[in-house]
């Protein structure tokens, strides 16, 4: 009986010129109308979360700006369309997916992988191709701080969540002097608590109790016992949502009670109170951006209030920050190349470097190294089971509370 | 007052590490499988318990009515389906098989309870029990006695009953028990059953004390890997002291060396152990 591969040669030609003749005609038609982003993503793996939050916040976008007839380049209107490639939570696989998205898919412009770790790895292929990309969730500064012109990132960097903080509790809490805190031994995570001990220290606080945990750590009793014993005013925890769900109940059961707790990233999630429930109250944390701020925009979104509207209209919950700055990026794309009236690269890269504008984001100008210097990032406290801002005094809601129990 | 403290949290966190491990050393001990779904089978014990709750407001205690026979249902249908076609071959194959199939039931889950970490919270809460400046939280005594009991089922299964002393005598020489009249490919199967259910059964307990996601199966599986090979394989005490003294380890060790180095410290005592004392605490295989 004749195998399945003798018949391979056959019919291989006839398929193959249809194919590339297909293929070829795809491709033209896709030079033509559309405007292609590649967005590399953890769909799976750990990070899944996540890549989830990133694809919602640039599939808004997409939506919005395809309603609208697509991106003004010079004289036509070009449809957008995002390329994904899933990298599996793996960095260096990160690497390879921006790689093959600026070679194989030929995409225009790119979005940086998720976190600031795998944004890092990943400038260096879309410097070396000099493809603008633009880091939706990078806020550590040693991203930026490699000399590359084709890297921009919408985070402030860590330090600017940390200041506003110590600043509001000194104002509001004067009897706080001893800090703890608990830090994820990871880049993010343990970068902020490094943050968090520099600004304590020079504004009089006493850190009393400074440690790491590791990754994956399945008890905190032990950290949390020997912070209860030294009495502090403050703690402070870092780490993504699962470590600050278990942190916050072992804080519970241990009966730990102080005048400020505050918590990053977790509280600015939804899913943070659901998980944590009424012993989630008067947890402070800080955010890029909340739904509640009141910028006005000059972009497709307007303000926060109309993005909110826009997001709960399509998935029916409320937006945070990681969703936003996705979107965002997507927007200051598209200004850039309206501004250049085309998608020569060198040209759209030219116009973020000067953007200088206000967007339901809020003001967006990049500094020197490409990462964004305009934002005043909001300070959150948990009230009511609802996250509110409550600093800065422009776009605040409620007054900070003390007393975490 | 510290140490006091340190000693107890070691003390039910390790009795939390026995619960975890217990399944996973019968199963290695007796079939000489090392199954790597029993984190996977951990998590979906913690989602039966959290869909049982906030569906039907069963409490986790009385969910581990169900979950015992579901998850004895599962394992007994997975070994008699597809492990049993390869329980003859060199451990390895096994190991990649059971490897396989928990890729696949996690991108399952993944796909099915989406990667949002979901937590059981129980209203009233139980809140924490006091003795002078001693604390200890409620649910993970609860968890701890729960953990304990089911322990003692299960010795009682393997030391008293016909199909405990069927499973024990395959474990010692599987040839001898043939000849006697021993299925042993049914006894495989109830081994593995009884394996699956006190993962699902140790899964609904911890949701209570930890947020459920998919993505935790690889860290509980960690932790019952270093377990038994501290006890002492495929004993139902050996799980029991090596979980203790996993537990203080970690506890003591967090505070002499800093809680960053907690988990390293486990994976290093597993290293020792397999260097200097292969066979665990208690010295012994095989069940008695």
């Amino acid at each position: 009986m004749p195998s399945f591969a003798s018949y391979f040669p056959r019919i291989s030609m006839p398929v193959l010129v249809c194919a590339l003749i297909t293929s070829f005609a795809a491709t033209a038609a896709v030079a033509q109308d559309t405007i292609r982003f590649g967005a590399p993503l953890p769909q799976t793996g750990p990070l899944a979360p996540e890549a989830l939050k990133q694809q919602q916040g640039y599939d808004l976008w997409a939506e919005q700006v395809n309603k609208r007839g697509g991106i003004k380049v010079g004289d036509k209107k070009m449809k957008v369309e995002i390329v994904y490639t899933d990298y599996q939570s793996n960095t260096p696989r990160a690497v390879q997916a921006a790689e093959q998205l600026i070679t194989q898919q030929k995409v225009n412009f790119l979005f940086s992988p998720f976190g600031s770790g795998a944004a890092k790895a990943a400038s260096t292929v879309s410097e070396k191709y000099a493809v603008p990309t633009i880091a939706s969730t990078a806020s550590s500064s040693q991203v930026f701080d490699q000399g590359y012109k084709y890297l921009f990132g919408t985070f402030t960097p860590n330090d600017t969540l940390t200041t506003p903080l110590v600043k509001i509790v000194r104002e509001k809490a004067s009897g706080v002097k001893r800090v703890a805190i608990l830090a994820r031994n990871d880049l993010f995570p343990l970068a902020i608590a490094q943050d968090m001990e520099k600004a304590a220290k020079a504004n009089g606080l006493e850190v009393v109790f400074f440690e790491k945990y590791a990754i994956n750590t399945m008890d905190h009793s032990t950290s949390l016992s020997q912070m209860k014993a030294q009495s502090p005013h403050w703690i402070f925890a870092t780490g993504y949502i699962n470590d600050l769900v278990l942190i916050k109940k072992q804080m519970s059961d241990q009966k730990m009670e102080a005048p400020v707790v505050t918590m990053i990233a977790g509280p600015a999630y939804k899913e943070f109170i659901a998980a944590t429930g009424k012993s989630s109250e008067n947890i402070s944390s800080a955010a890029w951006w909340h739904p509640a701020a009141t910028y006005k925009g000059v972009d497709i979104f307007g303000t926060p209030g109309n993005y909110s509207k826009l997001f709960q209209e399509k998935y029916k919950s409320e937006p945070d920050y990681a969703q936003a700055s996705a979107s965002v990026s997507g927007v200051l794309f598209q200004m850039a190349i309206e501004k250049a009236g085309s998608l020569d690269r060198t040209k759209v890269r030219d116009e973020l470097a000067r953007m200088n504008v206000m967007t339901f984001w809020g003001p967006v100008k990049f500094g020197p190294t490409g990462q964004i210097d305009s934002l005043e990032p909001p300070v959150l406290q948990i009230q009511n089971g609802k996250t509110l801002v409550v600093s800065p005094a422009a776009i605040k809601q409620a007054d900070f509370k003390l007393s975490v129990k | 007052m510290l140490y006091l403290q340190v000693l107890l949290n070691g003390i039910v966190l390790g009795c939390i590490y026995a619960c975890v491990a217990t399944g996973f050393s019968l199963v290695w001990g007796v079939l000489n499988v090392i199954n790597l779904m029993h984190g996977t089978f951990i998590v979906l014990g913690s989602y039966l318990a959290w869909w049982a709750y906030s569906a039907l407001n069963i409490a986790p205690w009385t969910a581990l009515l169900i979950a015992a026979p579901v998850y004895f249902c599962l394992g007994y249908a997975v070994q008699r389906g597809i492990l049993n076609r390869v329980i003859a071959s060199p451990v390895l194959v096994t190991l990649t098989l059971t490897f396989g199939l928990d890729l696949m039931l996690n991108n399952a889950m993944l796909y099915f309870f989406k990667a949002d970490y979901r937590r059981l919270v129980l209203e009233p809460a139980m809140g924490s029990l006091s003795v002078g400046p001693l604390v200890v939280p409620v649910d993970r005594l609860v968890a701890m006695a729960f953990a304990l009991l089911l322990t003692l089922i299960l010795y009682l299964i393997l030391r008293r009953s016909r199909v405990g002393r069927a499973i024990v005598a395959v474990r010692m020489d599987r040839d001898a028990a043939l000849l006697m009249g021993v299925n042993v490919k049914s006894i495989y199967a109830i081994a593995f059953g009884l394996g699956a259910s006190m993962a699902g059964c140790a899964g609904v307990l911890l949701a209570m004390i930890y947020p459920i996601s998919p993505v935790a199966s690889g860290g509980y599986l960690g932790k019952a890997f270093v377990v038994c090979v501290l006890g002492g394989l495929g004993s139902v005490p050996g799980a029991i002291i090596g979980g203790l003294f996993l537990g203080l380890v970690e506890s003591f060790g967090s505070v002499a060396f800093g809680p960053e180095h907690s988990v390293t410290l486990s994976f290093g005592l597993l290293i020792l152990f397999l260097i200097f004392r292969p066979q665990g605490i208690l010295g012994k295989r095989g069940f008695e």
